[in-house]
C-alpha cells in the first residue's frame, strides 16, 4: 500500500491487486457520504479490436448497452440490492470508459460489495437484450431533440473523417438493434478484466478495510487473460468539411467552431495541453475576456456562449459558440480574434490571473466526492494524475502556452456547425 | 444551524464547519409570484449580475472574481411553491487555504454586498446599457424554454394546471411583459424590494464567526416591512387533457396531480413517502413498471412540489405508446390507494429517502437550498427532525396519503398526434 498526501490535506491510498486491479482510496473525513467508482476503460470508441489474431468489428453503442445491461440479474434486480442499504447506484459510459459508481450512508461494506459483484457478474439473456433496445432507443431519441448534442454531434462528423468519435456514445437506433448475447459477451470478456479496470473509494473510511474488501471480493473473478489490442482507423490531420447546418425545433439560432487539435499524447504533456488549451480559449470566451465583453455588448452573444477543450490520447477537440441570432456575424468577428490573439500573445499578468482561479477551483473541487473520484479515473486512464494539477500549473509558462497558438487554433483544421429554428 | 435577527426583516443563519474547502453565502429576496410584476423582477439579478459600483464593468468584476482565486459570484431567481426569489450567490475557497485569506475575505464579500445593494447607476434607474441588454437576453431565455423539451414540457403541464394560480406562471417571466418594461420601473421595484421584502442571508463553511461583523456595513435602508402571502393549496377539479405538437422525435408526458396537502401539514412526510414509492427511485413503481417490464421509457419519475402538494410525473416516450403509459402510470397510484405497498418497498424508500437527505449535508449549496425551504414556509426544519419524521411513516399513512392524490391534467407533447 502506497500512501501519497495531497496539496490539500487528503491522503491518497493505491495498491495494485493480485489480479492486477488498481485500487485507490482517499479518506475524507468529515463526510458522512461515500463513494465508490469501479470502471474499465472501455467505451463506444472501441469498437473495432483484435481478438486471437481475428479482426472484430461490433455493432455501434454496444459499450452503452452493455453498461445497461449489467444491472441485470438472477434473482433480484441490482437497483434494488442497493436499495436495500440506502445506496443510489448508477453508470455510465464515455467515449474511453465505463464507469458503475453508487454512494452510501451507512453499510459501505455491503453495498462495496455489491458494486464489486455486480460488475464481475453478467447476466445476459436474449429476452433481456431485447428488451433493453426499446428504453435504449427512447434515450437516443431524446438526444435527438436535444439541440447541444445535435450541434456536437453535427460538429464531430464535419471535422472527422472515420474517426468513431463521428459517432454518439450510444450508438444509433439502427446500429443497437444488431446488438447480440454473443457480441455483448465478447465485449464483456475482452474489456472487462482486472488489469484494465480500476476502483476508486472516497469517504470517511478505513483504507487498509477497503483494500481487503476489494481483495477478497475479487478473488472468484473469472476471467481469461487477453492482451487488448484496440484498432483505430487512420483519420486525416484535415476536417472533412468546413461547415455542416441542420434544423431543429428551437428559439433561435446555434453556432459552433470546432478545431481537430492533435493530442499531445498521454501523461504530463496531455495534463499541460489542458490547462494551456483551456488558457487560451478563456482568454476569448470567458467573462474575463475582452473579447467576450465586446460581443456581448454587441448583442452577438449571451451567457450561453464559451468554449471547451478535451482530449484523451485518442483525441484532442476544441469548441467555441453558443446561441446568437448572427450566426455569420458571429463568425467573422471570432475569427478575427482568434487572429489577433496569435498575433499578440497571452500576456503575463492574464496567466498569473488565470492560474490564480485555476488553483482555486481546484481546491475547491475537493468538495466534492464524486468530481474527485471520476476526475481521478479519468485521468487515469490516460496516464495522468489530477495530483499533479498543482505542480503542473506553477511550472506552466506564458511561453509554453503561447506556443501551442498556432496549432491549436489553426483555422485550416476547424468546421462550423449551425443550428437554425425552423 | 446559527439563526440571528439582524433586525428588520433580514435573518442570518450560520452554519460553521470545517468539512469543506470553500466559504458559500447566499443571500435569499423573496417575492411573492405574481402576473403583473413577474418579468420587472426576474431582470433584477441579470442586471445586478453585470457590475456593481466600484467594479462598474462586467470585464472588471469577472477578473476580481478570477484574482479573489476563482471566487463565484452571481445572481439569478429561483421558484419555491408560489414564492418567486432572488439568489445571491458568493462561493470562495476558505481563507485558511490561501495567502491573506482573510483580506480575500473581506474583499469577496464587500463586492457581493456591492452587487446586492449598489448596483451602476444612470439617473433614476440601472445602466441603460445593461438594462436593455439584459432585457434582450430575458426575452431570449424565455423564448428559449422550448429548446429543453422536458423543461418545456413541464411548465407548460403546469401553466395549464394552474392557469388561475400564481404557481402557473414561469419564473422568468413572460415575453411580451419583458418588451415593455421601462428602467426607471423596474429600478423603482428592486429598492421596493430591497427595502421591504424578506431577506434571509445562509453562511457555510469554516471560521465564519467573524462575517456578521462584515456584512454589518451592508445597507439595506429596510422600511414598510412587506409579509408574503402563503401558497394556495387547491383540489382537483375536472382531469383536463392537453395536447401539443411540436416537431420533436420523443413524445413527452407530463401528469399533473393534487395531493391536497403540504409542507405545512401534519402528515406531509406520509405524503413525501407515497411520492418516493412512487418514482423517486430505480426501485419505485413507476421506473420498475414503466421503464423495466413495460419498455416504454428511458426516463420516467415523479416529483413533489412541497410547497403546493402538486405531484407531476413525466416520461419520454414513443407517440405511439400515450395510451399504454397513461394507464400503467395510473395503475401503479391506484395500487398504492388499494395498499398494495410490500414493507420491502416502504423500507427501501424511507432509507433512500433518508440517505439522499444525509448526503445533501456533504454539501454547503445543498445545505443552504434545503433549509431555504424551511425559510420560506416560516418553519426550520433540522435534519435530524426531518429523519425522525420520516422514519416513523407507516403502511397505512402511505395509503392515506395516497388516496388523497386526485388527477388533475394530462399533458402531452408530440410530433404527431396533435389531432387528439
Amino acid at each position: 500500500m502506497e500512501v501519497v498526501k495531497t496539496t490539500t490535506g487528503e491522503q491518497l491510498y493505491q495498491k495494485v491487486l493480485d489480479n492486477g486491479l488498481r485500487v485507490y482510496v482517499m479518506t475524507k473525513p468529515g463526510f458522512q457520504k461515500k463513494y465508490a467508482v469501479f470502471s474499465t476503460k472501455y467505451g463506444s470508441f472501441d469498437s473495432k479490436f483484435k481478438l486471437n489474431n481475428e479482426i472484430i468489428e461490433v455493432p455501434d453503442g454496444i459499450a452503452h448497452f452493455l453498461e445497461h445491461k449489467l444491472f441485470e440479474d438472477q434473482e433480484m434486480h441490482v437497483f434494488e440490492r442497493f436499495a436495500q442499504y440506502g445506496a443510489s447506484v448508477n453508470a455510465y459510459t464515455s467515449y474511453t470508459m465505463t464507469s458503475y459508481l453508487f454512494s452510501t450512508i451507512e453499510y459501505f461494506d455491503e453495498a462495496f460489495q455489491e458494486l464489486l459483484s455486480f460488475v464481475q457478474k453478467p447476466y445476459f439473456t436474449s429476452e433481456n437484450v431485447e428488451k433493453e433496445k426499446g428504453i435504449i432507443e427512447q434515450e437516443l431519441k431524446m438526444y435527438e431533440d436535444h439541440p447541444d448534442r445535435k450541434i456536437y454531434n453535427n460538429l464531430l462528423e464535419a471535422l472527422y473523417h472515420v474517426h468513431p468519435i463521428r459517432i454518439d456514445v450510444g450508438g444509433t437506433v439502427e446500429s443497437i438493434q444488431k446488438i447480440t448475447v454473443d457480441l455483448l459477451n465478447m465485449c464483456y470478456e475482452t474489456f472487462y478484466q482486472p488489469s484494465n479496470m480500476a476502483v476508486f473509494v472516497i469517504g470517511d473510511l478505513e483504507p487498509t478495510r477497503v483494500f481487503d474488501l476489494a481483495a477478497e471480493h475479487t478473488v472468484n473473478w473469472f476471467f481469461k487473460f487477453q492482451e487488448i489490442q484496440r484498432i483505430y482507423p487512420e483519420e486525416p490531420v484535415e476536417i472533412l468539411k468546413p461547415s455542416v447546418e441542420e434544423r431543429l425545433s428551437v428559439s433561435r439560432p446555434r453556432y459552433y467552431l470546432g478545431f481537430k487539435n492533435q493530442p499531445y499524447n498521454a501523461g504530463r504533456a496531455l495534463m499541460k495541453q489542458q490547462l494551456a488549451m483551456s488558457m487560451i480559449w478563456r482568454t476569448i470566451a470567458a467573462r474575463s475576456s475582452p473579447v467576450y465583453q465586446e460581443l456581448y455588448s454587441s448583442g452577438l452573444i449571451d451567457e450561453s456562449f464559451g468554449a471547451s477543450f478535451s482530449a484523451t490520447p485518442e483525441y484532442a477537440l476544441s469548441i467555441v459558440g453558443g446561441e446568437t441570432d448572427q450566426p455569420e456575424k458571429l463568425d467573422q468577428r471570432l475569427r478575427q480574434a482568434i487572429q489577433d490573439l496569435q498575433k499578440n500573445k497571452l500576456q503575463v499578468a492574464d496567466v498569473e490571473r488565470m492560474k490564480r482561479r485555476a488553483l482555486g477551483n481546484y481546491l475547491a473541487s475537493f468538495n466534492s466526492l464524486e468530481y474527485i473520484a471520476n476526475s481521478f479515473l479519468s485521468h487515469e486512464f490516460n496516464g495522468t494524475s489530477i495530483l499533479d494539477f498543482p505542480q503542473i500549473l506553477e511550472e506552466i509558462t506564458v511561453d509554453e502556452i503561447n506556443e501551442m497558438l498556432n496549432d491549436g487554433l489553426d483555422l485550416k483544421n476547424s468546421a462550423v456547425s449551425i443550428l437554425l429554428p425552423e | 444551524m446559527e439563526h440571528i435577527q439582524l433586525g428588520d426583516g433580514i435573518n442570518l443563519y450560520l452554519y460553521e464547519t470545517s468539512q469543506f474547502k470553500t466559504i458559500t453565502t447566499k443571500v435569499f429576496v423573496q417575492e411573492e409570484l405574481s402576473k403583473d410584476k413577474v418579468s420587472a423582477t426576474a431582470l433584477i439579478p441579470m442586471i445586478l449580475r453585470r457590475g456593481t459600483k466600484s467594479t462598474p464593468t462586467t470585464l472588471e468584476l469577472a477578473r476580481k472574481m478570477e484574482e479573489l482565486y476563482g471566487s463565484a459570484i452571481d445572481a439569478d431567481i429561483i421558484k419555491i411553491g408560489e414564492k418567486q426569489i432572488i439568489e445571491f450567490y458568493f462561493d470562495m475557497v476558505s481563507p485558511k487555504l490561501l495567502p491573506n485569506g482573510e483580506q480575500i475575505l473581506a474583499e469577496g464579500l464587500r463586492t457581493f454586498g456591492e452587487l446586492i445593494l449598489d448596483p451602476v447607476r444612470e439617473g433614476q434607474g440601472f445602466n441603460q446599457q445593461y438594462f436593455a441588454q439584459e432585457q434582450f437576453n430575458l426575452k431570449n431565455l424565455v423564448e428559449g424554454l422550448i429548446n429543453e423539451k422536458r423543461s418545456y414540457a413541464y411548465q407548460r403541464a403546469l401553466q395549464h394546471m394552474c392557469k388561475d394560480e400564481p404557481h402557473g406562471i414561469y419564473k422568468y417571466g413572460d415575453t411580451q411583459q419583458i418588451k415593455e418594461l421601462v428602467n426607471e420601473e423596474v429600478f423603482e421595484h428592486y429598492q421596493q424590494l430591497i427595502r421591504s421584502n424578506p431577506v434571509d442571508i445562509f453562511i457555510v463553511g469554516e471560521g465564519i464567526s467573524q462575517i456578521p461583523e462584515l456584512i454589518k456595513e451592508w445597507s439595506w435602508h429596510r422600511s414598510n416591512l412587506r409579509q408574503l402571502r402563503p401558497a394556495i393549496v387547491k383540489d382537483a377539479g375536472q382531469v383536463q387533457e392537453v395536447f401539443e405538437t411540436r416537431d420533436v422525435q420523443q413524445g413527452i408526458l407530463v401528469m399533473g396531480y393534487r395531493a391536497n396537502q403540504n409542507y405545512l401539514d401534519p402528515n406531509y412526510y406520509s405524503l413525501v413517502v407515497a411520492n418516493a414509492i412512487l418514482g423517486v427511485f430505480p426501485h419505485s413503481k413507476l421506473f420498475i413498471n414503466v421503464r423495466e417490464r413495460a419498455s416504454l421509457a428511458y426516463y420516467v419519475g415523479s416529483s413533489l412540489d412541497g410547497s403546493k402538494g402538486i405531484i407531476t410525473i413525466s416520461a419520454g416516450i414513443d407517440p405511439s405508446q400515450y395510451d399504454k403509459a397513461v394507464e400503467i402510470i395510473n395503475a401503479q397510484i391506484g395500487e398504492m390507494q388499494a395498499g398494495k405497498i410490500t414493507q420491502d418497498e416502504l423500507e427501501r424508500t424511507k432509507i433512500g429517502l433518508i440517505s439522499g437527505m444525509q448526503t445533501m449535508a456533504d454539501n454547503p449549496a445543498s445545505i443552504i437550498d434545503r433549509n431555504v425551504i424551511g425559510v420560506v414556509h416560516g418553519q426550520l426544519r433540522s435534519l435530524e427532525e426531518v429523519i425522525g419524521e420520516i422514519e416513523k411513516v407507516t403502511l397505512e399513512q402511505v395509503q392515506a396519503a395516497a388516496n388523497q392524490i386526485k388527477l388533475d391534467t394530462v399533458y402531452f407533447l408530440s410530433g404527431m398526434r396533435g389531432d387528439l
